[in-house]
């Protein structure tokens, strides 16, 4: 929590600063990650079906258990002797045969739990799953960087309102899909008097008020700013959401901003009837946006700088369900991709569907420790304050 | 205007309800503190039970059995039915807060909503749950905690039904001591251990109604907080409002809640004993808190953030502003992240600068344009990640969303005869709990247009109420 002084002090540079051209005003802010390293997330909200993207063709337990929505061997893409993706990652082959993809099996964690919402919690804070915690991990990743010097921006989120894992317990991130919007409403005249003029605030919480607003004006002003330097010239599949917001965090990636993390989502996925058809729209937007961004990545030479990390809140149970579909399960796949992976390729075993834990995959990755790694090997970051214990990293980046 | 009496209303007003109302504004100068604190608790001693009851007709318990034979598309038609019902409480609730004269009921059924938080899909274990809560609010705290602990809803949203003999479920024992009494680091896992084989048993039948299996229930003895016997869950209950210490964790509560983020010890202890004394008198423990002259001091004047809820129910109800169209009241609250009936877990919502980043705040500050007027603002609420599981799907335009009547009458009768200057602080003394001298009306007039006075007016009341100063309470 700012005290007044702070306060008044930061609001005076931001009033000069309304005045700096943007190239001066964008050098007072520091990068925080190591030599510009950049953590994208996509997000599979609603509990995608790892089994149905990584397809263990070889075992017979999982055609048993979905004796129609199973994918047939000929149809699956084969990685190795055992796993392939479901024909509607196509568009990935050409990554993962670079050496681009990282893929882990059986990622979770102990004692899980079925609801989306409190799964999702868990994935958000990197709480156990008996801890109720009010902040994320890459909020808390903005409280621990630099400190003083995480500015909203440091962490972007491409949608309309942040979710839990980007708000820290001191700073979060700011909400982008349109920069030029964002830029409107924070130019609003009256707002800009207000935080211009500065508030002797007469409680601690009002004046954290007007330290974001602050903050957030000057955020909206760098990412509006950094936006128009770089166009980007990659053709992006048209309707696809996903696609949309990969397309801004290039731009701003290629742009060299100083953002280090970017959170997307594609919702959807909790495909409790009739599965194979949504399933396989979404998988296609996944892969046909992520082979676009990579592409323009590489060809802006930030591909080397750049990780993109996939996760679902749960997978779905091995059996399928009377519907066409799959209901909520435990352990899941998860994807890296990057030019600089140290382990290309599949980073562990499949899941054993001979040891399920009461139907569903169990877990043999604490997805916590892959997010130390992220954060200690990728960012240089914390990893053990952020998280607030210590997990064994892996080999990955 | 700006008396000391009518800054300390307003903050009573604030706090034990949802702030003061635009037909009251020429009132409250002229009434004290101990006159409205009466008012309030005599307006609030209804005890109706019957709130939503026309809503849920036709659901009835009978389909949380058929829920199981049905088809996939059976019963997604069946859970849209179910998320809409759940909605329409949700916004019947909002607008109660916003009208009805039992404002403290109603903050403490907020309260107790936080403190016993539920996520519930059937829309007849919510009713039954919210009529519980609202029915026990003001009562005694025993009572409540033993209503809600039979509770369909609770039962089921902490796995209750699965705890059994041969293989207990310690979810809601847990919560019970960690969340709902004692607080956290006072009690060992051991007892978590023996106070679920005491609820072992415990459940509700197809109809949503409170059953006990015997058959499932452990009458081997059990040591609870350093006693022996063959208890079962009445016991624990009572055991756990013997502890002076659960006292203390919810006064601190209901003081971070109602006086200060931040609670002063001694303070705290000295209405704990007259909670504990009382036999855990909800009211009692009100009343004593709202007389105090501790409630009164300058620092706790306008020194909470508000929820969402008090934002939004804060300005209906300031304002004289209905908003129409259900999904309106709806969407708000998803865009500033707090949706009644659906906390984000057990432990309730996150309170204070939890409410504000960047994004939150700038949409406080965008939401007044569109409510008051009218202006096409353009934000969607983050799409739903669980189709089962989440309920709000916003269409449409927002300008028609957030369409509002507001009877700007009320408000404008009671400072036409002032001048421009007045008018200002005469507004600013009524919409801010914080004093702000600052925004007065050489600072204010430049952006409030050239147009006439009506407009000027409706002008002045939206830039009040986009400031920092306006989000507290």
């Amino acid at each position: 929590m700012s005290n007044r002084r702070d306060f008044l002090k930061l609001s005076s540079l931001a009033s000069a600063s309304v005045l700096m051209p943007g190239f001066l005003r964008a050098m007072r802010f520091h990068p925080l990650a190591k030599e510009g390293k950049k953590l994208v997330v996509i997000q599979w909200s609603g509990g995608n079906d790892g089994l149905n993207c990584l397809v263990p063709f070889e075992d017979d337990r999982y055609y048993q258990a979905r004796p129609t929505l199973g994918i047939s061997p000929d149809k699956v893409l084969k990685l190795n002797d055992y796993q392939g993706f479901n024909p509607a990652l196509a568009p990935l082959r050409e990554l993962y045969d670079q050496g681009y993809m990282s893929l882990i099996n059986s990622v979770g964690y102990p004692n899980p739990d079925r609801s989306h919402f409190r799964s999702m919690d868990i994935w958000h804070t990197a709480s156990g799953s008996d801890q109720y915690w009010d902040s994320g991990w890459l909020g808390r990743y903005l409280d621990h960087s630099c400190s003083g010097c995480a500015k909203p921006h440091t962490v972007l989120e491409i949608d309309e309102s942040l979710s839990l894992a980007v708000k820290g317990e001191h700073h979060s991130a700011i909400a982008v899909t349109d920069p030029r919007r964002l830029h409107r409403n924070t130019q609003d005249p009256w707002l800009v008097s207000l935080s211009n003029e500065g508030q002797q605030a007469a409680h601690p919480d009002l004046g954290f008020l007007y330290k974001t607003m602050t903050e957030t004006i000057e955020s909206a002003e760098y990412i509006h700013a950094q936006h128009k330097i770089h166009r980007s010239t990659i053709d992006y599949p048209k309707g696809n959401p996903l696609a949309r917001q990969l397309k801004l965090v290039a731009e701003l990636i290629n742009s060299g901003a100083e953002t280090s993390v970017y959170y997307t989502s594609l919702p959807g996925f909790d495909t409790h009837v009739n599965q194979r058809n949504k399933q396989n729209r979404l998988l296609g937007q996944y892969a046909d946006a992520v082979a676009a961004f990579v592409k323009d990545l590489k060809q802006n030479h930030q591909l080397d700088n750049t990780v993109i990390m996939t996760f679902s809140e749960f997978g779905r149970r091995v059996d399928q369900n009377a519907s066409g579909g799959t209901d909520h399960g435990k352990a899941n796949s998860l994807f890296l991709i990057g030019g600089q992976l140290r382990t290309p390729g599949f980073v562990n075993a499949a899941p054993d569907l001979g040891n399920l834990d009461d139907g569903d995959v169990s877990w043999e990755i604490d997805f916590r420790r892959i997010y130390a790694t992220l954060l200690k090997d990728w960012l240089g970051a914390d990893d053990e304050a952020i998280l607030q214990g210590h997990f064994k990293g892996l080999r990955l980046v | 205007m700006s008396s000391i009496n009518y800054r300390q209303v307003k903050h009573l007003l604030w706090r034990a309800g949802f702030g003061p109302q635009a037909s009251s504004l020429d009132l409250l100068n002229r009434r004290t503190p101990e006159e409205v604190l009466n008012q309030l608790l005599e307006d609030s001693d209804v005890r109706e039970s019957v709130l939503f009851s026309d809503m849920i007709a036709g659901n009835t318990g009978e389909e949380i059995q058929n829920r199981n034979q049905m088809s996939g598309v059976e019963r997604q038609m069946l859970q849209m039915n179910d998320r809409k019902f759940v909605r329409s409480i949700n916004v019947a609730w909002v607008r109660r807060m916003a009208t009805h004269p039992a404002q403290l009921r109603e903050k403490m059924t907020l309260f107790w909503h936080d403190h016993f938080a539920c996520r519930l899909v059937l829309p007849r274990l919510v009713q039954l749950q919210q009529n519980t809560l609202r029915v026990h609010a003001l009562g005694k705290f025993g009572d409540l905690l033993k209503a809600i602990s039979y509770d369909p809803g609770m039962l089921q949203f902490l796995n209750n039904q699965q705890n059994r003999k041969s293989h207990p479920n310690e979810n809601f024992a847990r919560e019970l001591l960690e969340l709902f009494t004692l607080g956290r680091g006072h009690y060992t896992e051991t007892d978590i251990k023996e106070a679920a084989r005491a609820f072992t048993g415990w459940g509700f039948n197809r109809k949503g109604e409170f059953v006990f299996k015997s058959r499932q229930h452990d009458y081997e003895p059990k040591r609870f907080l350093g006693k022996r016997g063959n208890f079962d869950g009445d016991d624990i209950l009572n055991i756990l409002l013997e502890q002076g210490r659960t006292a203390y964790h919810l006064t601190e509560k209901i003081y971070r809640y109602f006086v200060h983020p931040e609670p002063v010890h001694e303070v705290v202890q000295q209405w704990a004993d007259v909670f504990y004394n009382s036999d855990y008198d909800i009211a009692l423990l009100m009343k004593t808190i709202f007389s105090s002259a501790h409630f009164y001091e300058s620092r706790n004047m306008g020194a909470r953030i508000k929820s969402p809820i008090e934002y939004l129910a804060g300005m209906m109800r300031g304002m004289a502003m209905q908003i129409p169209n259900k999904e309106g009241i709806l969407l708000i609250q998803k865009v500033l992240d707090q949706v009644l009936l659906q906390p984000p877990n057990v432990a309730g919502w996150p309170d204070g600068t939890n409410w504000i980043n960047g994004t939150s705040l700038m949409m406080r500050m965008k939401i007044p344009q569109a409510l008051i007027l009218g202006k096409e603002v353009k934000f969607k609420p983050r799409a739903a990640f669980a189709g089962n599981e989440e309920g709000i799907q916003i269409q449409g335009r927002m300008a028609r969303l957030l369409q509002t009547n507001i009877n700007w009458n009320l408000l404008h009768k009671q400072t036409r005869k002032l001048g421009e200057a007045d008018t200002v602080e005469a507004m600013r003394e009524f919409l801010l709990q914080v004093e702000a001298p600052h925004l007065n009306w050489e600072r204010i007039s430049p952006y409030l247009g050239n147009s006439d006075k009506g407009m000027q007016f409706k002008l002045l009341c939206m830039r009040l109420i986009c400031t920092p100063e306006y989000q507290m309470c």
